[in-house]
C-alpha cells in the first residue's frame, strides 16, 4: 500500500563555498527506489537504491527549501520493515523507518534547509 | 433445482471420502509440524533472539515456572533474517554462491501436540523440530524477466519522485488556487519527467505530449479541491491519483512481485525432523520413534511454457519399531519408509490442474531367533506401494474454488482394495477481517 511520510524543518549548516554531499543508504534488506533531490535551480540529481551525490555549495542552496523524494519498494517476504538513512557529508539527518504491513512502496519527503554557519 | 443438486452432490461427496486425507505432493513448509501431523492454526516466527526466547519462555513454563508441552503449537525461525545486511535487491535475488542460498534459506522449525494419539486413542504429549534450507538455480529467463521488471518500477519511481518533488514547490506558489492551477503548472514538469525516465515507449513529441495530457486529465478529475491549509492531503490525494494512472503501464510494482514469486530455474529443497514422545505422559520417560529426511527438486518453466512447474520428491523415514509395536499394535509399520514422486502442475488463468505418482518402498528386519553358533538372524521383510492422482481445479470466482481428483491412492489398514479417489470438492473462501473492515480507532 502506498504512503508517504514527511519529515519538515530539517536543517544542516553549511559554509557559502562548502559543498553538500547527499547520501542515502537503504538499511532494510532487497528494498529498491529511485531518490530525487530538488534543489534550487533547473538541475536535480537522483540516486538509484544506496549511493551519494554533490548537490551543489551553501551559496546555491539557500534561496529555497532542499526537497528530497524517495520512491521506494520493498517485495521481499523476509522484510517486516522499510528503513532508510539520509546523511549531509556523512551526517545523519534523518533516519526513516516503517513496517511493511503498513506501507510497502511508502514515498519519503524530507524538507531541508541550508542557513549560514 | 440444478445448483441446489449439484451443491449437494458436492457437500455428500466431500462427506464420503473426507475420512481419509489426501497430502498433496509438496515439500514441508514446517517440518516438525508436518511430522506430527499438525495443522496449526498460527505459525509463530519470530525475527529476533529476543522474540524466540520469549516465545519458547511463553509457551513452554506455565504459570509456576514448570516446564510444559503447548498444544497445537508450531514456531519458525529463521537466524539470517533477525538482522539487516544491507541486501539490494539484485542481491538477495542473485546471490554470489549457493552457500548464501543454504545460509538464508535455513530455517528451524519446533511443534508440539498434547493431543498425538496412540493406537488405542490415548491423547499423549510429543514435541518435534526440524531444519529446512533449499538452493536456487535460476535460470537465464528468470534473471532477464526480474531485472526488466525492476528496471520499469524504478523508472516509474525516478518519474513519481521527481515530480512530487516539484509538486511540492508548486503547491505553495501564492498564484495556485485550485487543483486546475495545480495541473497546468506541474504540466511541463510531468512531461519531462516521463521523457527523462522513458517510461513512454515512443519518445516522438507527440507521443509523449499525448500520454501526459492523458494521464493529467485523468488525474485531474479524481483529485480534490485545493485547500491551502490542508496541502498535504492534496498531495497525497496527487501522488495516489498519479499512482493508480501509471499502474496501467507495464512498469509496476506488482509486475515484480510476481516476478519475484513465481521465479524460474531450479529449486532443491533440504528437510529433516524428528519427533520425541511421551508416552506416558511423563517428563521422564520419552522415545524418538520416527525420524524424516526430504529432497523436494522442482522446476519452473519460463518464457511460454511458465505455466508448468514439475516436482519431485524424496523422503526417507524411519521408525522405532518398538514403539510402534508397544503403542499402536493393530498397525502394520516397517522399520524405514522411502517414498519417491513426481508431480506435474500447470496454471492458467482460471483453470490448473496437477498430476502426481507416488511410490512407496517399506522394509524391516525382525529378530528370527539366532543359528546353531548363537549369531542373531534377522528376517526382512519389504513392502511396495503406488499412489496416482490428477487433480483439476476451476476458479469459478475469486472466492470460489470446484476441484475434483481422481485415481489410486496407497491401500488403506481399513478395506485394502477400496484404493479408487474421485473426490469433488467445492472451496469457498470467507476471507479474514481487514484493516479497513476493522475500526482500529475504538
Amino acid at each position: 500500500m502506498r504512503k508517504v511520510y514527511r519529515y519538515k524543518n530539517l536543517s544542516y549548516t553549511l559554509a557559502d563555498d562548502e559543498i553538500a554531499n547527499f547520501s542515502v543508504q537503504f538499511i532494510s534488506d532487497g528494498t529498491t527506489g529511485q531518490t530525487v533531490i530538488n534543489v534550487p535551480g533547473s538541475t536535480d540529481p537522483s540516486i538509484l537504491d544506496s549511493g551519494s551525490t554533490p548537490i551543489g555549495n551553501g551559496a546555491s542552496l539557500r534561496s529555497e527549501d532542499t526537497i528530497v523524494v524517495s520512491d521506494v519498494a520493498n517485495i521481499i517476504p523476509e522484510e517486516d520493515e522499510v528503513r532508510i538513512r539520509y546523511f549531509i557529508n556523512g551526517q545523519l539527518v534523518q533516519e526513516h523507518c516503517n513496517q511493511v504491513s503498513e506501507s510497502d512502496r511508502p514515498m519519503i519527503i524530507l524538507t531541508i534547509q541550508f542557513p549560514k554557519p | 433445482m440444478k445448483i441446489l443438486s449439484l451443491l449437494l452432490f458436492t457437500c455428500f461427496s466431500s462427506f464420503l471420502f473426507a475420512q481419509e486425507k489426501l497430502t498433496k505432493l509438496s515439500a514441508p513448509s514446517s517440518p516438525a509440524s508436518s511430522l506430527l501431523g499438525l495443522q496449526p492454526s498460527a505459525v509463530l516466527t519470530p525475527k529476533s533472539y529476543q522474540a524466540l526466547e520469549t516465545a519458547i519462555f511463553s509457551n513452554f513454563f506455565n504459570g509456576s515456572g514448570k516446564v510444559t508441552v503447548p498444544n497445537d503449537f508450531s514456531l519458525e525461525f529463521t537466524p539470517y533474517w533477525t538482522k539487516n545486511h544491507q541486501l539490494t535487491l539484485e542481491e538477495y535475488l542473485f546471490p554470489k554462491s549457493q552457500w548464501d542460498h543454504i545460509k538464508r534459506n535455513s530455517s528451524l522449525s519446533l511443534a508440539s501436540t498434547q493431543n498425538f494419539l496412540l493406537g488405542d486413542s490415548a491423547a499423549t504429549n510429543a514435541i518435534s523440530w526440524g531444519y529446512r534450507t533449499s538452493l536456487f538455480f535460476a535460470n537465464k529467463n528468470d534473471k532477464e524477466k526480474v531485472l526488466s521488471s525492476k528496471n520499469k518500477l524504478n523508472k516509474l519511481q525516478l518519474a513519481t519522485a521527481d515530480i512530487m518533488g516539484e509538486a511540492q514547490r508548486i503547491v505553495q506558489l501564492p498564484e495556485v488556487k485550485n487543483a486546475e492551477d495545480f495541473v497546468d503548472r506541474i504540466k511541463a514538469r510531468v512531461r519531462q519527467s516521463f521523457l527523462n525516465a522513458g517510461i513512454v515507449p515512443d519518445s516522438s513529441k507527440a507521443t509523449i505530449d499525448t500520454f501526459t495530457e492523458t494521464i493529467l486529465s485523468n488525474v485531474l478529475n479524481k483529485l480534490p479541491a485545493l485547500d491551502k491549509s490542508k496541502q498535504d492531503d492534496f498531495l497525497d490525494a496527487f501522488v495516489a491519483t498519479l499512482d493508480a494512472e501509471l499502474a496501467t503501464n507495464d512498469a509496476s510494482f506488482e509486475a515484480l512481485k510476481s516476478s519475484v514469486k513465481e521465479r524460474s530455474g531450479l529449486s532443491i529443497d533440504f528437510a529433516y525432523a524428528g519427533m520425541i514422545s511421551f508416552p506416558t505422559n511423563d517428563f521422564q520417560y520419552s522415545i524418538v520413534p520416527r525420524q524424516s529426511f526430504w529432497i523436494t527438486p522442482s522446476y519452473r518453466f519460463s518464457q511460454k511454457a511458465n505455466f508448468l512447474k514439475v516436482m519431485g520428491v524424496f523422503r526417507y523415514e524411519w521408525y522405532s519399531l518398538d514403539y510402534y509395536k508397544h503403542y499402536f499394535p493393530q498397525n502394520k509399520v516397517y522399520q524405514s519408509n522411502v517414498d519417491y514422486g513426481l508431480s506435474l502442475s500447470a496454471h492458467f488463468a482460471k483453470f490448473s490442474c496437477q498430476f502426481e505418482v507416488v511410490g512407496r518402498s517399506s522394509q524391516s528386519f525382525t529378530n528370527a531367533g539366532t543359528d546353531v553358533d548363537g549369531n542373531t538372524l534377522y528376517k526382512k521383510e519389504a513392502g511396495t506401494d503406488l499412489q496416482y492422482i490428477g487433480t483439476f481445479n476451476y476458479r469459478l470466482t475469486d472466492q470460489v474454488v470446484l476441484s475434483y481428483s481422481l485415481g489410486n491412492r496407497f491401500d488403506p489398514i481399513v478395506n485394502p482394495t477400496n484404493t479408487l479417489v474421485s473426490l469433488l470438492t467445492l472451496n469457498l473462501g470467507f476471507g479474514g477481517p481487514t484493516k479497513e473492515s476493522l475500526d482500529l480507532t475504538k
